[in-house]
């Protein structure tokens, strides 16, 4: 008895959520193509369980790169859990050297992503809340005339779906779509923060090269973000190349005057180049913009460091005697 | 019980080793990472250093014990930001799977099927 009524409960709630999505043609913005196929998208048939590394290996080979769900499903399937994680899938373009850009939760971005010719990946739950069943498919296009969702989706090549049980789906996933771009393509819409936040997680994967190819992108679209900058001097820091580094930090700082970690990490680099004094004078400032913040431990480490150098390069054991000219 | 004890254990030799080699590699340390920067930027307190070991020596043990491939771990962590392994930590066994896979099992066909034709959900029609 109570589990019908429980499930009487749900099953109005389910209802109520998937009678939320509007048809197609009511959330498409009035300059969007009436439909799109991107039918040069490839196609692998899943094996079980294996949606994530198909639907990931969709989008990466579609950008140009050459794998196979094979490969990809040791870098993201866990076998425990039957399935692979959204933050894995991140990680493995990433891996690829390509920018993994989480796209907005309104279906807006993914439709701009489409016309840019770029397919998209979702996550949907095919199931209910309560009794999720989650699954990875691609968005390859639309039809506003017949309201579909057109997908490459585990054993189809093509599958249609009516446009508000595909968003239904997406809904209860969570929303979740992704694009996996090219480090120089900035994504259709795009917003200045998350697209450095997403080449900064290309830094942090180690993926210099990528990660300062995106960073040009960035500086090139948003000239005036300073994370754009610091990013472009961390890359090229890593990369040996100073003096670009320098220059980088420089505009970072200009930019956004009480940031501590520009000046912390030119402050490093003039380390580095050897020019303690004004490595010693840029720490110092970094150590007051810092104090008080979650850098704070970060600065005060690398003061630490510069301070014991030069502590080293002053003491002279042999202090006191004459030494002739 | 003792898959637990065997997990804190792993985490523990883990985060005694990543901590000593974070302070072999001072010179890359001292760099402030971007994504760290933004996180500062936004408010957000990153964890110390100590605790993003513990998180990255946390989901590897996980991993390793829902049958992820040794080799592999290291690597596919690599790949996240200290900010994404803690996130990772912390939801690891719920999060989304996306595989096809029933996550719950135990309700009533008759449900399923009425959902099913009533289009909310969509079990029944895959290939």
């Amino acid at each position: 008895m109570i589990r019908t009524c429980l499930a009487s409960a749900v099953f109005a709630t389910a209802l109520a959520g998937c009678s939320m999505s509007p048809p197609l043609a009511d959330g498409l913005p009035a300059t969007a193509p009436r439909s799109i196929e991107l039918s040069s998208t490839p196609y692998f048939p899943q094996e079980q369980f294996q949606c994530g590394p198909a639907a990931l290996a969709t989008l990466l080979v579609a950008s140009g790169v050459d794998v196979t769900p094979e490969t990809l499903a040791p870098e993201v399937f866990i076998p425990e859990r039957k399935g692979s994680l959204e933050l894995e899938l991140i990680g493995a373009a990433r891996r690829h050297g390509r920018l993994p850009y989480v796209l907005a939760t309104t279906a807006d971005e993914m439709v701009a992503e489409l016309e840019a010719g770029r397919p998209v990946l979702v996550l949907q739950n095919l199931g209910a809340p309560w009794m999720p069943i989650w699954h990875y498919a691609v968005l390859i296009g639309y039809d506003v005339e017949r309201n579909r969702a057109i997908l490459r989706s585990g054993g189809k090549e093509r599958e249609e779906m009516r446009w508000q049980r595909f968003a239904g789906t997406w809904h209860r996933g969570g929303r979740f779509a992704l694009t996996t771009l090219r480090p120089d393509v900035v994504p259709a819409i795009a917003e200045p923060a998350r697209f450095i936040e997403a080449a900064a997680g290309l830094e942090s994967a180690g993926q210099r090269k990528a990660a300062a190819t995106a960073y040009d992108a960035a500086i090139a679209r948003w000239p005036e973000e300073p994370h754009a900058w610091l990013g472009r001097g961390n890359a090229a820091y890593a990369d040996g190349e100073r003096a670009t580094a320098a220059d980088a930090y420089l505009h970072a700082i200009m930019l956004a005057p009480d940031d501590p970690a520009p000046r912390n990490n030119l402050s490093e680099l003039l380390l580095d180049a050897g020019c303690l004094d004004e490595s010693r004078r840029q720490v110092e400032r970094a150590a007051a913009l810092a104090e008080g913040t979650p850098l704070e431990s970060a600065v005060a480490d690398s003061r630490a460091k510069i301070e014991a150098t030069a502590a080293t390069v002053a003491r002279c054991e042999l202090a006191g005697r004459d030494w002739p000219d | 019980m003792r898959i637990e004890a065997f997990r804190r254990a792993c985490v523990a030799v883990m985060s005694v080793s990543l901590i000593s080699l974070g302070m072999q590699a001072p010179a890359a340390a001292s760099v402030v990472g971007t994504s760290e920067a933004i996180a500062a930027a936004r408010g957000d307190n990153p964890r110390a250093v100590v605790d993003a070991a513990l998180a990255r020596a946390d989901v590897q043990a996980k991993l390793a014990e829902m049958g992820v491939d040794q080799a592999a771990i290291l690597g596919r962590l690599a790949a996240l930001s200290d900010e994404e392994v803690s996130t990772l930590a912390g939801q690891i066994e719920q999060a989304p799977a996306g595989g096809d896979a029933l996550a719950v099992i135990g309700v009533v066909f008759l449900v399923l099927l009425i959902l099913e034709l009533v289009g909310v959900i969509d079990i029944f029609k895959k290939s």
